[in-house]
Formats: C-alpha cells, structure tokens, sequence
C-alpha cells in the first residue's frame, strides 16, 4: 500500500512540475511577444497618408502617360474621359481634383474635373498635390501643368 | 528519476528560450524590411526627376513628328531650348535647372548606321528607311542638392520594305508589298492600321490599297501586307509612307519589284 501511495505521489510530482514547465515556456514566448508589440514603432499617420496619396497619384499620371491617353486627352480636350479614366485608376476612397495650368501659372479653360464633393477636400487633414508636366503632342510644343489633389475619402 | 525529471524541464525552458530569440530575430528583420521604405519620405523631387524623364522623351517624339513632316532639321534644339526655359517656370521652389546636348554624327544602332544632326536623323526613299532623334539630358535640382543627373533618350521608328510583288496571273492582277515596322526598344509596332499609312504609290502614282497584319513564317516576324489590285503591268517602283500613332514618319521606296507568274 505504502509503495503504491509513494508512486501516486510521483507521478502527481510529475504532471504538477509538466504544468509549471509549460506555463514557465508560455511565458517566454508571450513575454517575447509582447517586447516586439512594445517596441514597434509605427510611422506617423497624417505624412504618411499624404506621402502614400503622393505617390499613388503620380504613378496613375505617369502610367496614363505612358500609354499615351494623358495627352491625348489634354490637347484633344477629352475631360469627360480624363475624369473617367483617373477615376478607374485611383482607389474608390480617394477623392480626386485635376486642374490644368500652363507653364506660367495660367489656368486652362476645363469643365470641373473632380470626384467628391468640395466639402471633402476642405474638412481633410491630409490633402496631397501632384504636379505632372507634359511638353506636347503629336509636332506641337505646348506644355501643360496638371496639378492633381487627392484625399481620402 | 528525479535528475532525469530536472533535465527534461531545463530543456524545455531553454527550447522556449531559443524559440523567443528566433520569433524576436525574425520579427526585427521582417518588420525592418516592411517598413524601410515607409520610413524613407516619398520626397517630391523623385516625382519631378520622374516626370521631367518622361516629358523628355516625348518630347523627343514629339520634336521627332514635327521633323519628318516639316524637315525643320533644327526644330529639336528650339524645342529643347523652350523645355529648358520653362521646367525652370514649371518648378520654381526646387531650383531646376536642366541642360541638354543633342546628339551629333554616326551611331550604330538597330541594325543601321544612323547620322544625327542636331539631334535629328532620317534616311528615306531606302527599301530600309527610319527616322531618328537622341538626346542626353543633365538635371539639377538645387533645393535637394541633385546635381548632375543624366539620361539619354532616343526615338525610334523603321519600316523595312521586305518584298514587293507583282502577282499577274490571277484573274486580277495585283501588287503585294509586304512591310516591317519596328521602334525603339527594339519593339515590333503591330498596333498600325490603314490610316497609319497615308500614302501607297506605284510608279509614282498614288493607289488604292489594302493593309492587312499577320505573322509571317517566311519572315520570321509581324508583316504589314499592303495590297494594290488592278495593276496591269509590273511597276517601275513601289513606295509606302508610314506614319504612326505618334505621328513619326517614314518612307520606304524600291525598284527591285518581283514578278510572281502563280
């Protein structure tokens, strides 16, 4: 009987030191974890967001031009499908404004190219401008400057 | 037993140990290289180098147009010199000062030799014609210290007159001339249709014709076929003007016309 209750005892020693083993390992590990959340050290959002808008609109220029469509659609006056096509290539949540200038500052004469309504781009924090220059189409040199507004919607 | 017991327990303590390592070590290099370039500020000047590449290169194109429907051989340095003038006005915080140099004499490039002027290159009335223009461009911008940026561009554009041939023992007598076209890159331009090639003449007279595209595997390449019918006797030339979608010309000419008796 005696031998019996000492081996009860032993293996109960055992399965109580098994459960601080995995309690004292779990701890490590979420420890680990929680030392890493501690220490991320996240990006500050508003310049972030205005960089991240930066760049989405210049790309969406670059790339239409690219294709050739940015002119096309500036020197033939295809502001319906300059609207169109910049609202395609941008994200839904991004609010856009193009306004066309040439070099001296001077505004071109255009119907309102805008998605969103003007109360958007008043009451955001983080308003990003993109300025995309094109020289010419086809034999004529004659550059415009197209200044693109984004916001989040 | 009992030592036996403390082993197995020192192990998995240190097991957790070195598992946290891992995850710590693994996390920083993951999260490092996530968030470099977030860290790194989109800065606008990467924006303006970019669009002054791109606006130079068509600007290129479009110096290149004006050329070969003008013949103003000196239309690219004009050009050039109004671009200079007016990237300043465009960009007036960030000190933008830009310089070009047109290319001049002989260079070597996709299979012919090519003579610039000014920037400026075009052999013609050739069964291989092209039109050419190249340009280095050096970039300042004061207001982040960039100095000395330099690009080259070019454009390219080259029609190669394969063969032309009078067919006459068909019922309907025709001529089949059949073209390559290809740009800078070297690419294979297979986006041009009839408007693309505004004029057809044979013998020095203007034709009626027919423009259809395929690959050929006798040429190894995409052929432009150019068909004119009702040509009673085998014509002393043949010549195609080629103007594509960026308004670049070129005009292949031949007097070697085969006769086919099929």
């Amino acid at each position: 009987m005696t031998e019996a209750r000492k081996a009860g005892n032993q293996r109960s020693l055992k399965g109580q030191m098994r459960v601080i083993e995995a309690v004292m390992a779990s701890l490590i590990v979420v420890s680990a974890v929680a030392f890493l959340y501690l220490f991320a050290a996240t990006p500050s959002s508003q310049s972030q967001e205005t960089s991240e808008l930066e760049k989405i609109g210049h790309n969406v220029l670059h790339d239409m031009d690219e294709q050739r469509l940015l002119t096309r659609f500036v020197y033939n006056s295809e502001w319906t499908n300059l609207t169109s096509a910049l609202f395609v290539s941008l994200p839904t949540n991004v609010y856009f404004n193009l306004s066309i200038y040439d070099v001296n500052g001077r505004a071109i004469s255009h119907p309102l190219m805008q998605y969103g309504n003007n109360q958007v781009f008043v009451s955001s924090k983080a308003v990003a401008s993109v300025a995309y220059i094109v020289p010419g189409y086809q034999t004529s040199y004659s550059p415009r400057v197209m200044v693109l507004k984004l916001v989040r919607g | 037993m009992r030592v036996a017991r403390e082993k197995k327990g020192q192990f998995i303590v240190i097991a957790a140990l070195l598992l946290s390592i891992m995850i710590i070590s693994v996390s920083t290099v993951i999260y490092g290289t996530v968030t470099y370039y977030r860290q790194e500020r989109w800065e606008e000047y990467v924006t303006i180098v970019d669009s002054i590449k791109t606006a130079s290169y068509n600007l290129l194109q479009v110096g290149l147009a004006n050329y070969a429907q003008t013949l103003n051989s000196t239309v690219l340095r004009d050009y050039f010199n109004l671009w200079v003038r007016d990237v300043r006005k465009a960009y007036p915080g960030f000190g933008a000062d830009l310089s070009c140099s047109l290319v001049s004499g002989v260079r070597s490039a996709y299979g012919v030799n090519i003579n610039y002027s000014l920037g400026l290159a075009r052999t013609w009335s050739q069964p291989v014609s092209f039109s050419a223009s190249n340009a280095t461009v050096s970039l300042d911008l004061a207001s982040v210290g960039l100095t000395g940026y330099s690009f080259s561009s070019h454009v390219f554009l080259k029609m190669n007159m394969r063969d032309a041939v009078w067919f006459s023992k068909s019922s309907k007598r025709y001529v089949l001339i059949y073209l390559s076209v290809n740009r800078e890159g070297p690419e294979v331009v297979v986006n041009l249709g009839k408007s693309n090639f505004p004029d057809v003449k044979l013998s020095g007279v203007s034709q009626a014709f027919s423009v259809k595209r395929y690959y050929s595997s006798t040429y190894n390449c995409f052929i432009y076929e150019v068909r004119v019918d009702s040509i009673s006797a085998l014509p002393s030339s043949a010549e195609v003007t080629l103007s594509d979608t960026r308004g670049i010309k070129a005009v292949s000419y031949t007097t070697s016309i085969q006769q086919d008796s099929r």
